[in-house]
């Protein structure tokens, strides 16, 4: 069982709600702004960063029914919390790593800066702090430090009824519970995908009939629902459903059989060339 | 073979222009920490590795002198290669501490480095590389061992190395596999395996170098293809970024493959230089004889490229792109068609090793950087652009200025090169410098030696 997140696309109004909220749990400083006008889309930052772990991306497309004959789409993005990580299956000290519950976190005390994970990732999710002078990786968490149950509040001893109702607050990521719209939902990760799948069928004119990271790079713990093609929300599309690690791991896996073979092949060589050379010497004899 | 210091002054101009050039290096390294890798780097969310790492590909490529020259002349029978092998482990050793250093300023949190030798990721090639690259550079200190033996006659050391290296060896490939492969099994199998070896092998061993065990050779040569190839492993993970021109489910055997043609070239540009510039005879045989083995590499590289194209249907477009075109046309199509033809012309040999050189600093180029398709942090569309720092570019001159300088100093010291029979100076060392061995002196015999 591991904890997911569903994004149904055509519920968010890209209030950044989210954004705010991440920005406020993660205790994250602002980052610099400026109007872009790029093709990954209208929003500002326009990315992702160190100081932003989720950012509501601003695509347009044509639709003649909406005013003005554009309509807005808005996509939150964020770390994908893949099932099988690329980051973590490249990081050589298991900084980055997928614990058991979902969650795809990483522990800076273990981290060699060697931003491998970075390269790896292939959403782009990772980001370096390129201003500090011990540069961390930063990414979403999953607010993993959030299900907790706090023991004082106000450095007072918490009752049990607020102790419950604190850690049903908290038992979400900050981003799903500023949600207004319930855009976001959080739970197990299967259950979701038949949500995901129940609301396809229920509206199937509402929504292109694919949840996005169901099977992409071997399904990842975001799933995303969308009412237009999800490249047009600047998704990638051709990123294959093969787990990431598998690419890496075939070569890792012969890497033990290759240096026993070879040293016996190269003693093998070595053994027989010497023989023949001395059998040559004899015979000169 | 009997090896001597070159006879001559230590502080050339040559010199003092390269420790200037270090000089800047070292203000590049400190000013990187002082500062940091974001204020002292054009490195980015976008662009994570830049020029360091390209440097370090494409200089450990070059670095496989060291090994191939061992395997050459020592697994293959190439006795009349002898001359070199010590200028190419040296060259070797120098190169991976070097680079070392890079990856040192590379690093964000190079003081958590260690946690490398306490963690257990499951199929890291980043692991891989780091452990293997880290137990090679221990067997080439060991291979380059018996030259400080000659030099400075340390003879109760060298039995204790004779005796030793076997064991280290034989425990660093045990614990190496055991570690890759995460199963006790496959580690006693290679303690097995090797540990036969240490057992048959060295009653055949050559007592050249006074006495390295064969079976030292033998591990260069495993770690080497191992983390050779395993830093082509590193980018199995990018084939969304990387062009699939370069980018190919067997990038690990070719940059072992390409690692060979790497080191061959530049072990015959070493040679050459080498002999220009101390003045000494060039060795035509020698020249000839590593440019027709490169040939043969490259006509090996060539075809597994060209095919594994084919395969994939990448021929057509690889061909349109200009960075393939230097890559392949000119870095190797070129050389493989001259070096039989011109093996004993020595100018031309070594042009045509540089030319070779050039196409396999050109292919880690392309595979970091040029071959790289990016589209910035999440979620995309605004990618930064990446052009080398100052410190960046300031740091990687240095380290090839710092390379030529010891390569110099220690030609200069000790005992790298042959004996020349021309070299009247050579003769002259201080007789408590060249304390004779008995088993150096048996090997010593006029049939040992290389032309």
């Amino acid at each position: 069982m591991s904890k997911a997140c569903l994004v149904d696309t055509t519920r968010c109004i890209g209030c950044r709600s989210c954004q705010v909220a991440c920005k406020q749990w993660n205790a994250l400083p602002a980052d610099r702004t400026a109007t872009h006008l790029k093709s990954g889309g209208y929003q500002s930052p326009p990315s992702v960063s160190a100081k932003t772990y989720t950012v509501v991306s601003f695509h347009e497309v044509a639709d003649a029914k909406a005013p003005g004959g554009m309509r807005w789409l808005f996509t939150k993005r964020q770390c994908m919390h893949c099932e099988h990580p690329a980051c973590a299956s490249a990081c050589p000290t298991t900084a980055m790593h997928k614990t058991l519950e979902g969650p795809v976190n990483y522990d800076p005390s273990k981290c060699i800066g060697c931003r491998y994970c970075v390269w790896a990732c292939p959403f782009n999710v990772p980001t370096a702090e390129w201003d500090q002078l011990a540069p961390q990786i930063r990414k979403c968490t999953f607010c993993t430090d959030r299900a907790l149950t706090p023991e004082t509040i106000n450095e007072k001893p918490v009752d049990p009824q607020t102790a419950e109702r604190q850690t049903q607050a908290l038992s979400m990521p900050a981003c799903v519970k500023a949600c207004p719209t319930g855009a976001l939902c959080f739970g197990e990760r299967d259950e979701l995908l038949k949500e995901a799948h129940r609301r396809i069928e229920r509206s199937p004119d509402r929504y292109v009939h694919q949840v996005y990271g169901e099977k992409e790079v071997g399904g990842t713990g975001y799933l995303y629902l969308s009412s237009v093609p999800f490249a047009e929300r600047g998704f990638r599309t051709d990123l294959g459903e093969v787990a990431y690690p598998q690419h890496t791991e075939r070569a890792m896996k012969t890497v033990a059989p290759a240096v026993v073979g070879l040293g016996a092949l190269l003693g093998a060589v070595y053994w027989v060339s010497k023989r023949r050379e001395e059998k040559e010497d004899a015979a000169k004899v | 073979m009997e090896y001597a210091a070159v006879k001559g002054r230590l502080l050339t101009p040559v010199n003092a222009l390269l420790a200037l050039v270090m000089l800047a290096g070292v203000g590049a390294f400190v000013a990187r920490f002082a500062f940091g890798l974001g204020a002292t780097t054009n490195l980015s969310d976008t662009y994570p590795w830049g020029l360091w790492i390209v440097f370090d590909l494409a200089w450990i490529a070059l670095a496989a002198g060291a090994y191939v020259t061992a395997a050459v002349v020592y697994l293959f029978g190439g006795e009349q290669f002898h001359g070199i092998a010590r200028s190419a482990v040296l060259m070797g050793l120098l190169s991976y501490n070097f680079v070392v250093v890079t990856l040192l300023a590379d690093l964000g949190l190079p003081w958590h480095a260690w946690q490398i030798a306490i963690q257990r990721p499951e199929h890291s090639a980043m692991f891989e590389v780091s452990w293997c690259v880290g137990l090679y550079v221990s067997v080439l200190a060991l291979e380059f061992a018996p030259v400080l033996f000659d030099r400075f006659g340390w003879e109760r050391l060298r039995d204790l190395w004779k005796r030793l290296t076997p064991v280290y060896i034989v425990a660093a490939l045990g614990f190496f596999v055991y570690l890759m492969s995460h199963s006790p099994l496959w580690g006693v199998a290679a303690l097995v395996v090797f540990g036969a070896l240490a057992v048959i092998l060295p009653r055949k061993a050559t007592a050249s170098e006074g006495g390295l065990p064969i079976l030292a050779v033998i591990a260069a040569v495993a770690f080497s293809s191992m983390h050779q190839s395993s830093l082509g492993s590193l980018f199995l993970l990018m084939p969304d970024k990387l062009s699939h021109i370069w980018w190919s489910p067997i990038l690990p055997l070719y940059f072992f493959v390409s690692s060979i043609v790497g080191g061959l070239a530049t072990t015959i540009v070493l040679v050459a230089l080498t002999d220009w510039a101390f003045g000494r005879k060039q060795q035509t045989e020698v020249l000839a004889g590593l440019a027709r083995i490169l040939a043969g590499v490259l006509a090996a590289y060539l075809a597994l490229r060209l095919g594994d194209l084919a395969v994939r249907g990448q021929l057509g477009p690889a061909f349109a792109q200009p960075y393939f075109l230097t890559e392949v046309a000119v870095g190797a199509i070129l050389p493989l068609a001259l070096l039989v033809p011109l093996s004993r012309k020595t100018g031309a040999v070594f042009v045509l090793g540089l030319l070779t050189m050039g196409g396999i600093v050109m292919n880690r180029l392309c595979v970091v950087l040029l071959g790289m398709n990016l589209n910035g942090p999440t979620p995309g569309g605004s990618p930064a652009t990446y052009v080398p720092s100052p410190v960046e570019i300031v740091l990687s001159v240095s380290l090839i200025a710092a390379l030529f300088f010891f390569y110099l100093l220690g030609v200069r010291l000790l005992p790298i090169l042959p004996r020349n029979g021309d070299d009247e100076g050579a003769h002259e060392l201080p007789g408590h410098l060249r304390r004779a061995h008995p088993e150096n002196a048996a090997v010593t015999s006029p049939s040992a030696g290389a032309s």
